[in-house]
């Protein structure tokens, strides 16, 4: 088992985002979670990433805790996920190499890192994500001169340059045109396959979730509602997940 | 190391190299500032406690001086509005009449308020009216050139529209184009009123009226503790002004909801004040200005002393200015030193809101005072001489570059810098990779319009000893020597012109 989240809760003042989720991720699957607006899946995922510490409750990666390791131990484990995020949250003034190869920080002794010499090899690996996520051309470009769909790619390379075992993605295509977003979930899946990948991802996107993914986890008011196959995702499912049937998007 | 790695040290290698040419030519000694850092602090402690019972004689000169920058500073700006569109390129004016448009504000950049108000008070006379008309011409040119480039920048499709229907260009000018760069033009005339408000608190000392004048006198007469009465209630003033204009600018900028009657009111209130600075404003005393005088000034001017022009000697007109050009960018990048540790600590982001608070007030302080002040005070240290010229720009610039670079880090966008904490990057590293290079554009854009700001500075920094070209241009214009002025003018045209075009292009090249 490569990950397992058990039993989290997370309150932000009066309002409880998580109430008790688990779940587990076996190696190389792709699983979609959904769930209406403020269901808690970013803060689902800004738990198991490290970003935010759960009230209750442990997340674990291949059995260590990551919840209870702190500093250099945390920051360990943590390299060994790569996130893609909505807004993508790259450095818009640098080129595309340089970001990606920013994932490479963790590994590099003080000096080399502040300097930013990452090296030939690194280089190259990067130039290679990149022409892998289909930006060979934009390189040593600005990420400020991308359009939305190419700063995703750009944010999947970096994740990928981290050579992740868990890949997590909050709501990667919210904010592109659906064409786009569904070539970047095409490419994100067809990654996931190639290289063994296992994705966790926020999804507003049932059909894309559908499509896409091997398994799907239903969260509504911070618990898990459902978790199995596409193919069980009935009406009734949706209902529950969403509330009325008018509130599905 | 690639080749984008080799192109960037050579340029730290170029920067590196022109830093210590001006360190050099304005023979930089830190080690005897050091030494004499005693004579820092007399002089300051000799001006507090200040002398209270001094305040009420210096409700009119600060009236005066508030009077001036209103009235010059609202003139300016109107002027500028129906000037810009005839120099932005956008529009169809006569290329003739753009050009010569153009080269009168490039020419009036080129001078600081100070020489501005000095040839004014040869019109005028002395007093407030020569210092009035000096930051109205000031005002205009850089209000003109912000507009122009605003205009530029601007879609004009709703112009074209209005024009398509038949509408007449002024009328459409100021229905579709006027509204869309209303915000900036706002904000850079508040700006330029906090500005003005400083340079009329220096204009007294070449005679042309406000606070500058008592000041002057009191510093000749070695009354420190009045001087510090006026510092201390310029302080208060530039507070004051810098509160109600940040309200104002943000108001401005947002566009806050303001109910109808409040924008009114606001406008109403604007009016009046700018009505009764305007009105109550002295007259001219051309009492001491002849035809005979003008018509002097006017047949020399267009006669340049071109022997010193060419002369390349210690003495001639070159190596002076390239004194004052050195003199600008030992300043700026001494400022630059200064101003960074000051920003970060005094951004509420970072540190906790108490100490920022206190360091704000310190970086209002530090800009409140006129910068012919520091002059005074760095003499007695390190003497007369570039070096002192150097120091004095560089305590300037601590200002206005701290207060960019606050608004440079309170614009940062954190996203990456957690993207960077969830992979596990360490806090410096993240800092350096997801912060640094934000920063970085904005910081050398600050930069880079201080060290302009301050090359005209430099310039008038001899009225002090405190080297440059000033000195013999201020000397010149007393004696009536307008041939050699008229050739000290020519050659700072070139220079700020010069640095103007470099500056273009190193923009351009870094994408700023």
């Amino acid at each position: 088992m490569l990950l397992s989240v058990q039993n989290l809760h997370k309150t932000f003042g009066s309002v409880a985002a998580l109430s008790g989720v688990e779940f587990a991720l076996n190696a190389g699957e792709f699983v979609s979670v959904i769930g209406p607006s403020g269901a808690g899946k970013t803060t689902l995922m800004r738990v198991i990433n490290g970003a935010v510490a759960p009230d209750a409750g442990e997340v674990l990666l291949s059995g260590a805790s990551l919840t209870a390791a702190r500093g250099r131990a945390k920051r360990r484990l943590q390299a060994g996920i790569g996130t893609v995020y909505q807004d993508f949250a790259l450095v818009e003034t640098v080129s595309c190499r340089q970001n990606v190869l920013t994932a490479c920080l963790p590994d590099m002794a003080f000096f080399p890192a502040v300097c930013g010499a990452y090296g030939k090899d690194r280089r190259d690996e990067a130039a290679a994500l990149l022409d892998r996520v289909g930006l060979s051309d934009k390189t040593d470009a600005p990420v400020k001169t991308l359009s939305g769909g190419q700063k995703q790619r750009v944010s999947i390379a970096r994740a990928l340059m981290r050579r992740p075992d868990l890949l997590l993605a909050d709501e990667p295509v919210a904010s592109l045109d659906p064409v786009t977003g569904q070539q970047i979930l095409a490419l994100l899946r067809d990654i996931q396959q190639t290289r063994g990948l296992t994705v966790l991802m926020n999804s507003h996107n049932v059909e894309f979730s559908k499509i896409f993914s091997d398994r799907i986890i239903g969260l509504a008011s911070g618990q898990v509602v459902f978790d199995g196959p596409p193919a069980a995702l009935t009406d009734a499912v949706l209902a529950a997940i969403y509330g009325s049937p008018e509130a599905q998007p | 190391m690639t080749r984008a790695g080799k192109k960037r040290l050579a340029g730290a290698a170029l920067v590196l190299l022109l830093l210590l040419a001006a360190a050099w030519v304005t023979d930089c000694d830190p080690a005897l500032l050091w030494a004499r850092r005693g004579h820092l602090t007399d002089l300051t402690g000799a001006m507090f406690p200040p002398d209270w019972g001094f305040f009420p004689k210096l409700a009119a000169p600060l009236w005066a001086t508030f009077q001036m920058s209103v009235t010059g500073t609202v003139l300016g700006a109107a002027l500028a509005l129906p000037a810009a569109p005839l120099c932005a390129g956008s529009f169809h004016a006569p290329a003739v009449l753009r050009h010569i448009l153009r080269a009168i504000i490039q020419i009036t950049r080129s001078f600081p308020a100070l020489i501005l108000a000095l040839m004014a008070t040869f019109l005028f006379g002395l007093g407030t009216f020569a210092g009035t008309v000096a930051l109205t011409v000031y005002t205009f040119a850089i209000m003109t050139r912000l507009t122009y480039e605003d205009i530029e920048a601007a879609p004009l499709s709703a112009y074209r529209a209005l024009r398509a229907m038949g509408a007449a260009p002024a009328p459409a000018y100021f229905r579709a184009v006027v509204p869309a760069i209303a915000p900036s033009y706002l904000s850079n005339g508040l700006y330029l009123l906090e500005t003005n408000v400083r340079h009329s608190a220096i204009l007294g000392y070449v005679g042309a009226g406000g606070i500058g004048l008592l000041l002057n006198e009191k510093m000749s007469w070695l009354e420190y503790g009045k001087v510090g009465m006026i510092l201390l209630s310029l302080f208060a003033v530039t507070c004051v002004i810098e509160t109600v204009n940040g309200a104002l600018t943000r108001m401005v900028r947002e566009e806050q909801s303001l109910p109808p009657f409040a924008k009114r009111g606001l406008l109403f209130t604007g009016a009046v004040l700018f009505t009764v600075c305007a009105v109550t404003a002295a007259p001219p005393d051309v009492s001491h200005t002849s035809a005979q005088m003008v018509r002097s000034l006017l047949s020399d001017f267009v006669r340049p002393d071109w022997g010193f022009f060419f002369d390349l000697s210690a003495a001639g007109l070159g190596w002076l200015l390239l004194e004052t050009a050195a003199i600008a960018l030992a300043g700026t990048c001494a400022g630059t030193v200064l101003a960074l540790p000051l920003a970060f600590l005094s951004a509420g982001r970072l540190v906790p809101r108490p100490v920022a608070g206190l360091f704000r007030v310190v970086i209002m302080a530090v800009r409140s005072v006129p910068f012919l002040i520091y002059g005074l005070i760095f003499i007695r240290a390190t003497g007369p001489g570039a070096f002192t010229g150097a120091l004095t720009l560089a305590v300037c610039s601590v200002g206005l570059l701290s207060k960019r670079f606050l608004e440079a880090i309170d614009a940062l966008d954190f996203r990456a810098y957690h993207a960077l904490a969830s992979m596990g990057v360490p806090p410096l590293l993240r800092v350096r990779h997801a912060v640094l290079p934000q920063l970085a554009p904005i910081l050398a854009s600050a930069v880079l319009y201080r060290f302009d700001v301050n090359l005209r500075e430099a310039a008038v920094l001899g009225l002090v000893g405190a080297g440059g070209i000033g000195a013999p241009l201020i000397f010149a214009m007393n004696q009536y020597d307008w041939s050699t002025a008229s050739s000290i003018c020519l050659g700072l045209i070139l220079l700020v012109w010069a640095v103007d075009g470099l500056s273009g292009k190193l923009r351009k090249k870094l994408d700023i």
